[in-house]
Order: structure tokens, then sequence, then C-alpha cells
């Protein structure tokens, strides 16, 4: 049992090295857009989506990537964290980082592990001790939910400003487009006696 | 050694002293001080504030003392970021926060300084494999603020991996980790209870102890081979007893609460004026070990109750930390947020509106943490095993493996969970150990309630906790799963490392319906456009000349700062953690 034990995990933390941990992704991302996307870093193995049962619902999704070879995951990332990568929308780029074994949802047991539990007596000193413990472990997930909540309530905020600077800039393109079509400029221009080169215009919100 | 008025004046305190020195006998060399609330010792690392930089200096403190007209000098090893020798950095980084040491010889190597440009403590960690380095625990590494292994020859303008015996005059065993640094070193915390008084320099410094010497020049480095382990100053304490490890800044009126718990030291206290922005490292080593066997007693009731105030006021000050306005700050002139959203220039890269970011929102947590509580420093405890010694402990054995296999053959988990949630069969265990696996938990359910259960741990998110998983487990029956709650809430079942398992009815959501995602806009008028219709299905990597590049850069930022308050409230939480854990005594 043993060696099979080890070589099972030996065997996971190498595939633990070849994954990728992307999150900030969009709900219609599927696997099918990851593996396109992911295609010209290397061969995607396998996608898969980390299930949200506990976490408010509007959260981006996560995934994990698993890579052909580990160094086509370290090409990922660091090219992910160099550049903004889009996927399915914009602007919020998805972030890619090196996965670690606590992201797989079934993983191999490590080997040579023991494990002791025991109850504890409620004369013995450490009973309170032990019970602080449990509250505190309780408070710290209230804390996690709220800290959560409050990024998301973040985030959105972003989304929104970015949203309104998006129109604002789309209008004023949108403008300066129609005044170069409808010839506005060129008046303007013999007016004020300034020399326009011909091309079309500022490009739109790209 | 608290001083706990609330002045605006910096306090400043000699420590032990090392020597007399100088042309006229008039230098007075020391080990160490207290400055603003803050112990430092030679040999630590530290941030040195400069005027009009964004970012601090890192250095080391490789000699204090005072002139006959009474300035406070000390003399600074530097450390390098990356981004100051990236002409020369060319294998890339090993680690996200590695910083280079200056060795050899030359401009940049080292520099005198007024003692007043110190801002804070910084804990670093030396990561080298080098022998003579105590190797530090992936907590440690994860902690740190830095690490490094590697040097910066000034002179040479190369990069070395081997330390030399003697870097600036200073011996290889300062450079490396002290022995008493590591977290988790339980060898640690029985030196800790040694060392009492207050001086920092304990067993590690015996060999230094000479006499300073009578120059202040510049000392030539001594090119040479491998040294004995190293000591860093540090820490004579251990950390598990004072679990602190990083006193992180703190709120301004802790003075005040500090008040209410008297006789619990922390260093926060003086912290609390002035430590905008760093988590200082490791906390405090010297004179609070006597003291805190004084008031140990005393202290671990206060801290209780001191819990409980803090509890509300943590959540609220959590929410706080939201505005990412600019707060007030002390000396640095630190603008993070305000920086890099305004500056186009400088950088397109995410990695710097992340170390932006991590000064920005350290500076916001000056007003925030409750560290006061965090850097309560209790009694050095005896080390204790992941195994318990009580005669109850028992070892976990595996769950039958003929029940498991009749469990559920093949229906998917999550139906699995929404049917056992809906017959009450689901619950929710927290404080798990990362190494577990499900099958652990099973085990582990199995020896200590002799039932069967189907667990699941959940996978660790970008958010989650690194100190601990949650995993859903399906019991037989409702009636069992309301058992095991009630047994585990009024009783106490001890995992290893003294985790206590805690249980809660979970309340999961299945809906996969998420419509909404923000970050993602569309122009209204284009979405017509054929080509809009293609973008959603296809992925691209954003030009920096584009409005679109400036917006992902805006969410970069946004994440950062959104991962370092995560990083801050993890540690924060490890910290009570750990100082409810050091109550714990073995039998």
């Amino acid at each position: 049992m043993g060696s099979a034990e080890q070589d099972e995990y030996a065997a996971f933390k190498e595939k633990v090295r070849r994954t990728v941990f992307m999150d900030n992704l969009s709900p219609i991302v599927t696997e099918s857009v990851m593996r396109t996307a992911l295609d010209q870093y290397g061969t995607v193995k396998s996608v898969e989506f980390l299930p949200n049962y506990l976490e408010p619902q509007n959260m981006p999704r996560c995934a994990l990537v698993e890579m052909e070879k580990e160094k086509q995951a370290e090409v990922v990332i660091s090219t992910l964290s160099e550049l903004p990568f889009m996927m399915s929308g914009m602007p919020r780029p998805v972030r890619a980082r090196a996965a670690v074994p606590e992201m797989f949802g079934d993983r191999p047991r490590k080997p040579g592990r023991h494990l002791h539990v025991h109850w504890l007596d409620p004369s013995d000193p450490n009973f309170e001790v032990a019970n602080k413990l449990k509250q505190l472990v309780k408070k710290h997930s209230t804390e996690n939910a709220v800290m959560l909540k409050h990024q998301l309530e973040k985030e959105e905020k972003l989304a929104k400003q970015q949203g309104e600077t998006l129109k604002a800039n789309y209008k004023k393109y949108e403008m300066l487009d129609t005044l170069m079509a409808d010839g506005t400029v060129r008046r303007l221009a013999r007016r004020y006696n300034f020399r326009i080169s011909d091309d079309s215009g500022p490009s739109t919100f790209h | 050694m608290i001083e706990v008025d609330g002045t605006e004046d910096l306090e400043f305190k000699w420590g032990k002293k090392r020597g007399i020195g100088g042309k006229k006998r008039d230098v007075q060399f020391y080990e160490s001080f207290t400055f603003d609330g803050v112990d430092y010792a030679l040999y630590d690392n530290v941030y040195l504030y400069k005027e009009d930089e964004p970012l601090p200096y890192l250095g080391k403190l490789i000699k204090i003392w005072e002139n006959a007209d009474k300035s406070k000098k000390v003399k600074v090893l530097w450390f390098f970021r990356p981004e100051e020798i990236s002409n020369y950095l060319v294998d890339g980084l090993a680690h996200p926060n590695e910083i280079f040491l200056a060795s050899g010889d030359g401009v940049g190597l080292s520099n005198v300084n007024p003692l007043e440009a110190i801002i804070g403590k910084c804990n670093v960690v030396c990561i080298s494999k080098d022998s003579r380095n105590p190797q530090p625990s992936e907590r440690d590494i994860q902690m740190a603020d830095f690490v490094f292994y590697r040097t910066f020859d000034v002179g040479l303008c190369i990069i070395f991996d081997k330390i030399d015996e003697k870097i600036a005059g200073t011996e290889a065993k300062f450079i490396f980790n002290l022995p008493n640094f590591s977290v988790d070193d339980k060898n640690a915390r029985e030196n800790a209870i040694e060392t009492n008084g207050r001086v920092s320099l304990t067993k590690p410094n015996s060999s230094e102890d000479q006499i300073p010497e009578d120059d202040r020049q510049e000392q030539k480095p001594v090119v040479a081979e491998n040294l004995a382990p190293n000591d860093r100053q540090e820490n004579g304490f251990n950390y598990k007893s004072t679990s602190d490890v990083k006193v992180s800044s703190v709120k301004p009126n802790i003075s005040q609460r500090e008040k209410l718990i008297s006789g619990v030291l922390t260093d926060s206290v003086g912290q609390a004026k002035r430590d905008d922005r760093q988590e200082s490292t490791y906390g405090n080593k010297t004179g609070f070990s006597g003291n805190i066997k004084e008031n140990a007693n005393s202290s671990v009731e206060k801290i209780g109750h001191a819990n409980q105030v803090k509890i509300d006021e943590k959540l609220k000050s959590i929410k706080d930390t939201s505005e990412l306005d600019e707060r007030p700050y002390k000396k640095a002139k630190l603008d993070g947020s305000v920086k890099v959203s305004n500056d186009k220039e400088s950088s397109r890269h995410p990695t710097d509106p992340c170390r932006t970011a991590k000064n920005c929102s350290n500076k916001l947590k000056i007003d925030d943490k409750l560290t006061k509580l965090t850097n309560c420093k209790t009694p050095a405890m005896p080390p204790n095993n992941g195994k318990r010694t009580g005669e109850k402990a028992v070892e976990v054995t595996r769950m039958p493996v003929s029940d498991r296999s009749n469990w559920f053959g093949e229906i998917p988990w999550e139906e699995r969970m929404q049917d056992a949630h809906e017959q009450g069969k689901l619950v929710l265990f927290q404080n798990l150990d990362p190494a577990y696996t499900s099958a652990d938990v099973e085990d582990i359910v199995w020896t200590a309630f002799k039932k069967t259960c189907r667990a699941k741990v959940l996978q660790r998110t970008a958010y989650s906790s690194s100190h601990s998983v949650q995993a859903f487990a399906i019991f037989d029956t409702r009636e069992v799963a309301k058992d095991v709650i009630t047994k585990l809430d009024k009783g106490c079942l001890l995992l290893p490392n003294q985790r206590p398992l805690v249980v809660c009815i979970p309340n999961p959501c299945f809906s996969r319906k998420q419509s909404t995602f923000a970050g993602h806009l569309i122009v209204d008028k284009l979405k017509s456009l054929r080509e809009m219709k293609e973008a959603v299905s296809t992925s691209h990597c954003s030009q920096p000349n584009t409005l679109e590049y400036d917006m992902a850069m805006e969410w970069c930022l946004l994440a950062e700062t959104s991962n370092q308050s995560w990083k801050k409230l993890y540690e924060q939480q490890w910290k009570e953690i750990k100082r409810v854990k050091a109550n714990f005594k073995s039998k």
C-alpha cells in the first residue's frame, strides 16, 4: 500500500505543477472557450470549473486548467500576469496562478500521515480553550463572508464606473465621427486655416 | 517598556550597550533600541524612509551607535528590490517577494543613516539552501514580507547565489535566519523561555560580543568561504507563544485600549502611532519574556475579555477598509492608489499596481486592525505535537471500505448534496487542516462517532482561507447528522494541531443562474454588430494603447488591493488563532 500511495501522490503533485488556476472568469465562459483561449500556449488536457456552493452567486467563476507540460503552465501564468487577457468580454481580465493541491477536489491522501483525534473532557482546562477556538472559527467565517460581500460590492462599483466612463468616451468618439463625416470639421478647418489630413477619424472603442 | 501615552513624539530608548568606540572613545555602540514603541536589534531588517521615494528602502542594521553630540546613527546594509537591479536580473525571480542583499564592494552596499529614518521592522526570511541557514517552513515563507537567498554585488554588478563569509563586515551567520526565527519551530519555543531581561542578544551572539571597532568607516568585506549557521537576531522569542509574528499596523487609539487591558505587553502599542506601512516582523524579542511571566495570568483572562470587545469592532473595521481613500499618513508620503491610477506612463504592469496597492492597503490597515489583541503576548507554552498525549487520544482509523462502496454508487456529488440538504443530512465541517482529503474527513468521522458518512472537501478558491478548509459531509439519516452536530457543539473533538472540529448546517446554493458579471462592458450601440457577437466567444490579450487596457489595469489594481486585504485578514485571523492556541496546556 505504501508505495502505491506514494506513486499516486507523486503523480498528483506533478499534475498540480502542470495546472493553472484561473479566476475572474465570466459565467458565460465555457470549457471550449477556455480551451481555445489557452491552446495558443500549449495543449490543454482538461478544464475543471470549481463549484461554488457557499459563496455568493455573482462571484466570478474559477477553473483549473491542466496543461500538458509544466513549462506550458508557467508560460500561461507569466503571460497572463504581464498582459491582461480578456475572455468572452472586456475589460475585466482573467487571472492565472499556479495551482496548489488544496484547489483540487479529489486529491489522494498524502502518504505517511497519521491522524489522531480525541474528545476533550469538559473538566479539562483545555476544554475552554478549545471552545474559544471554535468560536473563533465561526467568527472568522462570518468575517470572511463580510469581506467577500464587500469585495463584490467594490467590483460592481468599479464596473459601473467604467461603464459610465466608457459611455462618455463612446459618445465623444461618436460625436467626432459624425463631425468628421458630415464635413463640419472640414469647414471649421478651412475657417481657421487648419490643415487636416484625410483619414477617417479616431477609432471607436476597441 | 510600553509607552502608553499618546504623544506625537516618537519615543526612543536605548537597549543593550555594546561597547565604546570612536577616535576619542566617545562613541557608544548598542545592540538594541526601542524607537516609537518598536524594539529593534542589531541585524534586524528594517524599512527606511527616504524623502520623495514612494517605496521605503529595505536594509539590515549592522551597526548602531550614538555619537558624542547625541546624534543616533545606524549603519544599514541594503537590500535591493528586483526593480532596482532589473538590468542584471537575467533569470527572473524565484519568489514574488524576492529581494537581494547587497554584497561586494562599492557604492550602494551600505550607508550610515540617522536612526530616525527607520520607520519599521521588516520580516525578511532567508530561503537560501545553504547549510548554515536555518530553513524556513512554508508558513514562514508565506508570512514573510520578503524573502531572499541571493546577493547583488554592487562592485561587479552581478547576482550571486552563494553568501560569503562576511558581507560588509558582518558575519554570514547574521545574514542567514537566526535560529529561533521560525513560526513553526517547536524547539524555538523552549529557547524563548530562557530569554529574559531586556536584551535581545541571547545565545547567538556570544561570539560576536567584541568591542566594536574604533573607526566607523565602512569596512572592507572579506571574501571567503562558508561559515557556521547563522542566527538572525530578531527573535529571542518563539512564535507560537507570542503568536504574533508580525506586528501589523495598528489603530492609533490602541494605547487607550491598552490601558483597559493592562498588563498585556504588546509592542503594538507604540506601533499604533507610527507603524504606517508595514507589518513589522518578528515581535519583540527582548524584555517581554521576563515581563510576560509576571503578567501571564492576569493577561490571559484579560485577553479573553478583550476578545469580545474586538470581535464586533474588527468586523466593523474590516468594513472600513473598503474605503480606498487617502488616510493621514505619518511620515512617508506614500499615495499609492492615487499615484497608480494617474500614472499611465510608468507602469503597465499589473505588478506595479500590486506593489503600490500593497503599500496602500498597508496604510489603510493602520487604523483598522485590532491588532492589539493579536499582539498580546502569552506565556510560552511547552511544545505540542500533532499527537495529543492525552489518554483519550485515538488514532484515526480508516472507515470500513465496504460501507463506502455501498454508498450512492454513481450519483454525482452535487445531486447527493442537494438531496441530503433537503433531508437534513448535510453538515459542514470547518477548521480542518488544509492537507486533509475527503477520505480523511470520512475516517475522522468514523473514528470519532463510529458513523459513516460521505465527505467532500471544499476546493480552495481565490479567496478562501489558507489556514483551514471546510468539508461537506452527508450522513445516513437526519438523526445521525443532528447527533453529530450536538456532540460537536457541546463537546470538543480535537484534531491534530489543536484544531477543534467545528460543525454547522450549511446553506448551499445550487442554482447555476448567474446572469450578471461585474466587469464586462458592452457598448449598447455596438451590441448588434457582428464583431461584438464574435467577441464574446473569443479571447485576446489586450494591447497597451487601448482604452480597454486602461480599464483592465484598474481591474488589476482592484484585484491586487483585494488580495492584500484578504492576506491581511487571514494573517490577522491566524494570529488570533495562535494566541488562543497558546493557552493550551499539555498534560
